[in-house]
């Protein structure tokens, strides 16, 4: 199985049992399958608010909703180091199935808190001349022709070369000839202390627990440009610390009166009309109409009926979709936003809606000089005087 | 003399429980017409209207930036616009700052609510509360009121009698002002056998929801005789912010309201404000914060608040004539009702209700559970 920051899939739902939280999965009585890729396919149950199993299955029945995701992602996101919600959106996380059940899932488990061990002195050196190579600028080692030789004593201890030449680093594990410069420590741990700042090289000098040989000048100034800073992986050892985090949804109903501008739209809509308002002193139209001319300040009355046919003026193609507010349910991406201007409207007096998904790539813009795309709008069968009434627009051919 | 910001014309539509067959935009449509007619006032960007302040509450209005859906009925294309997102009465400082500071010479006011669209406006409250703290232990501005309530009324000497006395004269002072809410009249006992809301508020206790927009046209001294013939004078404003954490205060202590009146007096050069003023309009949200508001404007004695109104105070200092924000206003716009009451008073054109040699006059309003922030306007005649 492969690991991803360390963690294997199966040890996300091997610690289930122990980030279990009772009190996220009060009164839930439910399965949930998990479609790996690659990896395998997982159910777990919870009943009457306990968890009561996780086991791997050749098949995932009976769940109310199911997780399918490939390895890393999995991982990621019940690590936290993938953002849930962009996994979700971007599609690399799926669900089947009741989504609202499959939610409260993410209340059921604590993180997963990647268990950090110590590193021996021997894994340091390891992964402190592993990265060498790859921590090297090239670009800031223009005419260096030099070699570094390391001499560490102690049970951990080894020789190494790291040789820079026509901008390109090399590293070996033996000393030979002559290196540019030598590096010589009685015992390899003052190596790793030194290197992760714990310690001085003054005071290791000083101590007599080692001693530099050739060219001092150009590692102390050359060294720190030519490689990027080692990054310690215990990135400071501290265990990760789970935050408290308080979620809150606000939820306060409300009704909405529409008055006589806007409920002459949307009723116009229940009819499969589209109505604008003119201005009787600058003659614009607005759309949807509204109850006066921003621009001049005079009461608008005249209705007028636009389109429902136009020509698409502004587009663009979504996909990173928000969910809708309504059902909180995400759009199904990649969706196309048009701006169209209906027939009978002019200038910037256009319509926000959707195109229709399988258009999309034959959708063109249009300007004052320039013809759009010309579109018609589908009607929904049963109209509720909302701006769903239509469902989208599509190519009028 | 300090300078002076005159208010040239109002404009308002009748408080109602709701206006089912208008939304906010139509409301304030209603009142933006009458003030350009009534001063003439231009959106000429030298001599006219080249900042806009509007009043809203994005949680009431259940849209964020809620100024955003009125631009275009107040006006406010190609200019200025800016949102008080509080206490409307704070408006009417914030437009003094604009004139005073010579940024602008004309500011056009405007403000709406409609409480009606809401579930409940004790969940809307309740958003304005402490999210982690109050909110889950079910504060909102009514039961904050009621904590409030039981400690000014044990203290000051107000009864349950009291409170009935000033919701029935609240709905009988109403039926004389034609802006006010149609509210029924009631009597004493109907009042004291109303529904217990919050031990010791009442249904009747409480002002009813309420749908209400207005407009006011505001300018400077030099160019008022442009706009109007009877001008009415900002001369003083103070508000002042108590802490937020319900938890940290003296609720009883008036503290704010306290703070606010004497920046409002200091300003206006009032030294004793039962002489020098002659009718007050307070926010009172419900009864019992009549005679503790009188007590924080300087017109009861502290801790009298029982004996001042059987001594007849609320007469005496012409205490609320309009009906009072307990008749019904929103809750947001409170301070904007009592100074276009005191508007009207200080023009001599408040009708029936209106009090004779009228020259100064003081409008108090409070945001908050239980009166957290305060801010009190001095206008005269």
């Amino acid at each position: 199985m492969a690991e991803y920051w360390g963690i294997k899939v199966e040890d996300i739902f091997n610690t289930m049992q122990e980030r279990f939280r009772p009190e996220g999965a009060q009164g839930v009585t439910a399965s949930y399958g998990y479609d790996i890729a690659g990896e395998g396919k997982w159910k777990v149950t919870v009943y009457n608010g306990t968890l009561a199993a996780v086991e791997r299955v050749d098949g995932i029945t009976g769940c109310v909703a199911t997780m399918s995701a490939d390895g890393e992602t999995f991982v990621g996101v019940n690590t936290g180091k993938v953002d849930a919600t962009n996994a979700f959106m971007g599609g690399k996380v799926k669900v089947e199935g009741d989504m609202g059940a499959f939610g409260k899932t993410g209340r059921m488990f604590r993180k997963f808190v990647i268990a950090k061990k110590e590193m021996s002195t021997r894994e340091y050196i390891e992964d402190m001349f592993g990265t060498i190579v790859s921590r090297f600028k090239p670009e800031e080692a223009e005419d260096v022709d030099a070699s570094f030789a390391y001499d560490l004593g102690g049970p951990d201890g080894g020789t190494w070369t790291v040789s820079v030449k026509d901008k390109k680093c090399t590293i070996a594990t033996t000393i030979e000839g002559n290196p540019t410069v030598t590096l010589e420590f009685n015992d390899a741990k003052d190596y790793v202390d030194f290197i992760l700042g714990k310690i001085d090289a003054q005071t290791l000098l000083a101590a007599g627990k080692g001693s530099a040989k050739g060219d001092i000048n150009l590692i102390q100034t050359k060294w720190p440009v030519m490689f990027e800073k080692y990054k310690d992986p215990m990135g400071g050892a501290v265990p990760e610390q789970e935050l408290l985090v308080l979620k809150k949804i606000i939820s306060v109903n409300q009704k909405y009166a529409t008055g006589p501008v806007m409920g002459r739209f949307l009723k116009g809509l229940k009819d499969k009309k589209i109505y604008g308002n003119r201005c009787p002193k600058c003659g614009r139209i607005q759309l949807p109409p509204r109850e006066m001319c921003a621009e001049c300040r005079v009461r608008v009355s005249e209705f007028v009926e636009v389109g429902p046919k136009g020509e698409v003026r502004y587009m663009d193609v979504v996909y990173y979709a928000l969910p809708d507010p309504l059902t909180g349910v995400a759009r199904e991406t990649p969706y196309g936003s048009i701006m169209i201007l209906l027939d009978g409207c002019k200038g910037n007096e256009t319509l926000p809606h959707f195109i229709r998904k399988d258009q999309i790539e034959k959708i063109e813009m249009g300007w004052n000089e320039k013809k759009g795309t010309r579109v018609r709008p589908v009607w929904e069968e049963k109209r509720a005087g909302d701006i769903w009434d239509i469902k989208y627009f599509e190519i009028d051919e | 003399m300090s300078k002076r910001i005159a208010v040239c014309a109002v404009a308002q539509v009748k408080n109602e429980p709701e206006y089912a067959h208008m939304r906010f935009q139509n409301m304030l449509l209603e009142c933006f017409e009458p003030i350009m007619e009534q001063t003439g006032v231009t959106f000429d960007m030298e001599r006219g209207i080249r900042n806009i302040i509007t009043c809203s509450d994005d949680v009431f209005d259940a849209r964020t930036i809620s100024d955003n859906g009125v631009t275009d009925v107040v006006g406010a294309h190609f200019r200025g616009e800016e949102k008080m997102a509080q206490e409307s009465i704070n408006g009417l400082g914030y437009a003094m700052a604009c004139i005073l500071s010579g940024h602008d010479d004309v500011i056009l006011f405007m403000g709406h609510c409609k409480e009606s669209q809401g579930e409940s406006r004790r969940m809307a409250t309740n958003l304005a509360c402490d999210p982690f703290y109050c909110r889950p232990v079910g504060m909102d501005f009514q039961n904050v009121d009621a904590l409030q309530a039981r400690e000014y009324m044990e203290k000051s000497g107000v009864t349950e009698e009291h409170l009935a006395k000033i919701v029935v004269r609240s709905r009988k002072n109403a039926k004389k002002n034609p802006y006010a809410r149609e509210n029924r009249q009631v009597d004493e006992k109907e009042v004291m056998n109303s529904p217990m809301y919050a031990d010791p508020l009442r249904e009747l206790h409480v002002y009813p929801v309420t749908d209400w927009a207005y407009g006011i046209l505001l300018c400077c001294e030099e160019r008022v005789k442009e706009f109007t013939k009877k001008p009415v004078w900002l001369t003083g404003y103070g508000s002042c912010m108590d802490r937020y954490f319900i938890g940290d205060r003296d609720l009883c202590s008036n503290f704010s309201l306290k703070q606010a009146a004497q920046r409002a007096y200091a300003r206006a050069g009032i030294k004793d404000p039962r002489k020098d003023v002659q009718l007050f309009e307070l926010s009172d949200h419900a009864a019992y914060q009549l005679p503790m508001w009188a007590e924080g404007v300087g017109i009861a004695d502290e801790g009298k608040g029982g004996k001042w109104i059987d001594d007849g105070g609320m007469e005496k200092f012409n205490v609320n004539l309009s009906g009072g924000h307990l008749n019904g206003n929103p809750l947001l716009l409170g301070g904007a009702a009592r100074a276009i009451e005191c508007y009207y008073q200080l023009s001599g054109q408040a009708g029936d209700r209106q009090v004779k040699g009228v020259k100064r006059a003081v409008a108090q309003a409070a945001t908050g559970g239980a009166g957290q922030h305060q801010a009190v306007i001095v206008m005269e005649a």
